[in-house]
């Protein structure tokens, strides 16, 4: 068919029909749709309507029939829909179709699943692709959420610092028996190479002296906890947590995946920012045990609205595992560790009154209800519009 | 201008559609055509390797078709594709004369 020529009013109501079968499919969105609607009605040649409907596959029986002509490759299909999961979505919307095409096309007949250098190469395509930027030029989604927590981390990290070391003080003013002051430094260390690293620009630079502050602060920990003190035991708020050493770790990470804070300042906005201060100072303050549930599911409720919002919240549990998991384990590791670990949030205590058993639980559960939720709500909405 | 060097996939998928529009099996069958058996590219790499191609923009979208009722879709090298490979086999061929030129020189002096 010659695509200059001219359509007609069944032409385009055939286009229109076959963008909202798409929509309804979920292979775009309502702005998309919106757009496209507005294309295909203007359109004047099947060029323009095949512009439409360019990275749409065709809807239709055509489509359905494969399933009953080759009956015993469905187990094979099954197999590879379940790998092609792993792939983004809007990745998928676009690539799923063909790419099964070519797998079905290549497996030899009589092959019942997919095999398991197949399935590797799937599952490392589906990374690959994850780290790629995506093609209307935005960032992935997990440099995103990497460019936002190199600037998140400092900021909880030094909130819960500086609020604890004012406590002790000012109510603890015999804790140290130092009489340099510089022991406050000491203490904010670990902050301020955060903070360095996530300002510098330089994205080399930066890993490195991340990397070589990581492998000192290690081995001071290391020289506290294993060999209960060294040349450095002296400076007793230098030795980090766990919680500092998996913090300065992601940063390390966060900083590698976006060269400058740029990106990072671009999706964080005030309002997000004061949130998180205001949030980290009071599960620092408050060691209540209701804040300490009732923060952070409120903030992961309002994270799990966007998919930035899911990622970071996976990326922060990575710090704060030891301060959920060390009183629940904390049988298991030596006497020594569990004493000299000094939580930045003093979660021992209010995990004691609790009790420990159900606290993560807890946690999680609230937030795996929430998700539920918002995807329910989410799908009435799109057969809402969808009517 | 010079970039970093194409990895051995990704100079063959090039080379594959520097002989017109393929689809994913055809870049398929012909990678394992040229490499003479010696590079087997899988679903996964294949389309991972696209779709950096695509947003590289040396490689672009060219139609699609419906095959024994499934999709089947074309790409076609883009101009800055082919200049791309054309810089890299310029390169390796710098290389290889110089190499096969040496390689006589010692061949006649044995």
């Amino acid at each position: 068919m010659d695509n200059r020529l001219r359509t007609s009013d069944a032409d385009r109501d055939r286009a229109v029909a076959r963008l909202r079968d798409h929509f309804v499919a979920g292979r775009l969105t309502a702005a998309e749709l919106d757009e496209r609607l507005a294309a295909a009605l203007n359109a004047k040649t099947f060029d323009d309507l095949r512009r439409v409907l360019a990275d749409l596959p065709e809807a239709g029986p055509s489509q359905q029939e494969p399933r009953r002509l080759q009956p015993d490759r469905g187990g094979l299909e099954r197999g590879y829909r379940l790998l092609l999961a792993c792939y983004p979505a809007a990745y998928r919307r676009v690539h799923e179709e063909e790419m099964l095409a070519v797998l079905m096309t290549a497996a030899p007949d009589g092959k019942r699943r997919p095999g398991i250098g197949e399935a590797a190469d799937l599952i490392w395509g589906a990374l690959r692709v994850r780290c790629q930027p995506s093609r209307n030029g935005a960032e992935p989604a997990w440099r995103d959420a990497l460019a936002v927590l190199r600037l998140v981390l400092p900021m909880i990290v030094l909130t819960t610092t500086a609020l604890q070391l004012t406590w002790v003080a000012l109510f603890v003013p015999r804790a140290f028996g130092h009489d340099s002051p510089l022991w406050i430094l000491n203490g904010f260390a670990a902050s301020f190479a955060l903070i360095a690293l996530a300002l510098l620009r330089l994205q080399h630079a930066a890993t490195r002296a991340g990397a070589a502050l990581l492998i000192v602060l290690a081995y001071l920990a290391g020289e506290t906890y294993l060999f209960g003190g060294g040349f450095f035991s002296g400076f007793v708020f230098a030795i980090p947590g766990p919680y500092i050493l998996l913090a300065l770790g992601l940063q390390i990470v966060a900083v590698t995946a976006s060269p400058g804070p740029q990106r990072g300042l671009q999706l964080m906005t005030w309002k997000r920012a004061a949130l998180t201060v205001i949030a980290a100072a009071a599960v620092a303050i408050i060691s209540y045990p209701l804040t300490l549930v009732v923060i952070p599911v409120i903030c992961a409720a309002m994270a799990l609205s966007s998919s930035l919002g899911r990622q970071l919240l996976v990326l922060l549990g990575i710090p704060a595992w030891p301060y959920i998991g060390t009183p629940l384990y904390g049988s298991l590791l030596a006497p020594q560790m569990r004493l000299n670990i000094t939580p930045l949030v003093r979660l021992d205590t209010a995990l004691g009154v609790t009790g420990q058993a159900y606290l993560l639980p807890a946690v999680l559960l609230s937030l795996f209800a929430i998700a539920v939720l918002r995807e329910f709500v989410r799908s009435r909405q799109l057969a809402r519009l969808s009517r | 201008m010079t970039e970093l060097p194409l990895r051995e996939p990704t100079f063959l998928i090039l080379t594959a559609l520097a002989a017109g529009p393929q689809h994913g099996y055809g870049i398929m069958t012909d990678v394992a055509q040229i490499s003479e058996g010696r590079v087997r590219l899988r679903a996964g790499t294949l389309y991972a390797a696209l779709n950096r191609l695509t947003n590289d923009r040396l490689v672009e979208f060219d139609r699609e078709e419906i095959v024994d009722a499934r999709l089947r879709r074309y790409y076609r090298l883009t101009p800055e594709g082919a200049r791309r490979l054309q810089e890299e086999v310029d390169r390796m061929r710098s290389t290889t004369t110089i190499a096969a030129r040496r390689l006589r020189l010692l061949g006649n002096t044995q």
